[in-house]
């Protein structure tokens, strides 16, 4: 459920990358500064998670595994807070 | 919390300055190509901006728009008790430059002047640094000058700042009223685990005499340790959380909703934040004016350069409740509260004129007998 509505951010943002399949998003530089920053404001929006400046290592960029990996350990800390 | 709330004081008038000297965005095409200007321009909104030149500052600028706004208004220099000027585009590394600006202004010597160091949050701050001597002092009128000329110290091929800094110096006049009603709120935060996200590394005290040498830096563009960096990243972020939580937490300590307000002056960093700060705030983004498509980010002076640039020439006189903010260098971030009658916000002036007696080529100028009949 969370990676669909990922995809749907994703996809949103830029249709013309297949997210599906792509693992290397930052470091063949498929996604850009800006996209980043657009991707981190609307999961903000969807998910209500935040993610800061430390946790913008390109890795967790990298796919949307990675991303959707990202959002749910930050929403278990979250909870457990 | 840094919750502020001023009675009896208000803002009696803003006016602003800009070089005459436009720069448009396209002009870089040659430089960084005609896909990376395109999608700057989309991004940020920035088609054009102003620039000084190189011995032109942005007290020169305030200067002009302070002798507007007060021959406006009426009043005279000894009216004035304080001047503060906050930027981090001095004329000198010392001494402050609210001190040329009283000489040249002509403000009596019975009045307290200083800077603040702040970019892009400095009306905001400044607002409150000056209502607060207001509200504890014996001090009717004060100016606050704002404004920066950033585009001074971006490495020339640094594309991520290259085309985005415009250049301009603004006034704002506050009084006190001895009406109660008249009220200006101030809601501030700072976050200094940001202070490297905009810097200038070298050229202050921790490393006076830095390298000049041009580095390939790691997001691809060319800088020395005495130009501006920015990471991007890092303080698109920052904004587009904290900026909106500043907001919504300001208008629960207010008590105030956004359709209470009936203009959003906020600082013009770019048109993607802006939209997403209205957006996550909640803010009607056509009550939001933007400057910086014509003048660019102009750092603390953009929030009256937009507020000049929608009512300056308005014809109706009427009062506005207004919202401003400012977030950036620091990192600082701030908003406020205010009326003002459009009748008292002037248009944007441009002027290329500068201080002659201000610039000090030769060591042995510094010993010439001063002129006190001097002041323009």
């Amino acid at each position: 459920m969370a990676m669909e509505k990922l995809l749907a951010i994703l996809k949103d943002i830029r249709p013309d990358v297949d997210f599906e399949n792509e693992t290397e998003l930052i470091d063949n530089g498929i996604l850009d500064s800006f996209d980043v920053v657009s991707i981190i404001s609307e999961i903000d929006d969807v998910f209500d998670v935040q993610i800061r400046i430390n946790e913008l290592d390109p890795e967790n960029f990298n796919s949307a595994e990675n991303i959707c990996n990202l959002i749910t350990k930050l929403k278990n800390i979250e909870n457990k807070q | 919390m840094a919750f502020f709330k001023f009675n009896s004081i208000r803002v009696a008038g803003v006016a602003c300055a800009v070089p005459k000297n436009e720069v448009k965005s396209e002009t870089y095409k040659s430089l960084f190509g005609d896909e990376e200007v395109e999608k700057f321009i989309e991004m940020t909104g920035v088609h054009a901006s102003r620039r000084t030149f190189e011995h032109q500052t942005c007290s020169d600028l305030g200067f002009r728009a302070a002798s507007e706004l007060m021959a406006h208004k009426g009043i005279k220099p000894e009216e004035i008790g304080a001047l503060i000027f906050s930027s981090h585009s001095p004329d000198y590394r010392r001494p402050s430059t609210a001190f040329v600006l009283q000489y040249r202004l002509g403000i009596p010597k019975e009045s307290v002047c200083y800077d603040i160091s702040l970019g892009c949050s400095s009306l905001v701050v400044g607002m409150q640094t000056v209502a607060s001597i207001m509200n504890s002092g014996d001090i009717s009128k004060a100016l606050l000058f704002v404004g920066d000329t950033a585009g001074k110290s971006v490495y020339p091929e640094d594309r991520s700042s290259a085309m985005l800094f415009g250049e301009a110096g603004a006034v704002m006049l506050l009084e006190k009223t001895g009406n109660p009603s008249d009220e200006i709120n101030a809601l501030i935060r700072s976050d200094g685990s940001g202070f490297r996200y905009m810097i200038i590394p070298g050229g202050g005290y921790r490393n006076l005499h830095a390298s000049e040498e041009v580095v390939m830096c790691k997001d691809g563009n060319p800088r020395t340790l005495m130009n501006s960096f920015i990471q991007g990243t890092s303080v698109f972020t920052f904004t587009i959380f904290d900026v909106p939580r500043l907001i919504k937490d300001f208008f629960e300590l207010t008590q105030t909703t956004s359709d209470q307000y009936d203009c959003f002056a906020f600082h013009q960093a770019n048109l993607y934040i802006l939209k997403q700060i209205a957006k996550k705030a909640k803010i009607d983004f056509e009550k939001m004016p933007i400057s910086l498509d014509r003048y660019g980010n102009t750092s603390g002076a953009s929030a009256i350069v937009s507020l000049c640039d929608r009512y300056g020439n308005d014809s109706e006189k009427k009062s506005v409740k207004v919202m401003a903010c400012g977030f950036g260098i620091g990192i600082s971030l701030g908003v406020t509260s205010f009326e003002i009658n459009t009748a008292d916000i002037l248009p944007i002036f441009e002027d290329d004129s500068f201080y002659e007696d201000g610039l000090i080529t030769d060591p042995n100028q510094l010993y010439q007998k001063k002129n006190d009949s001097q002041h323009s």
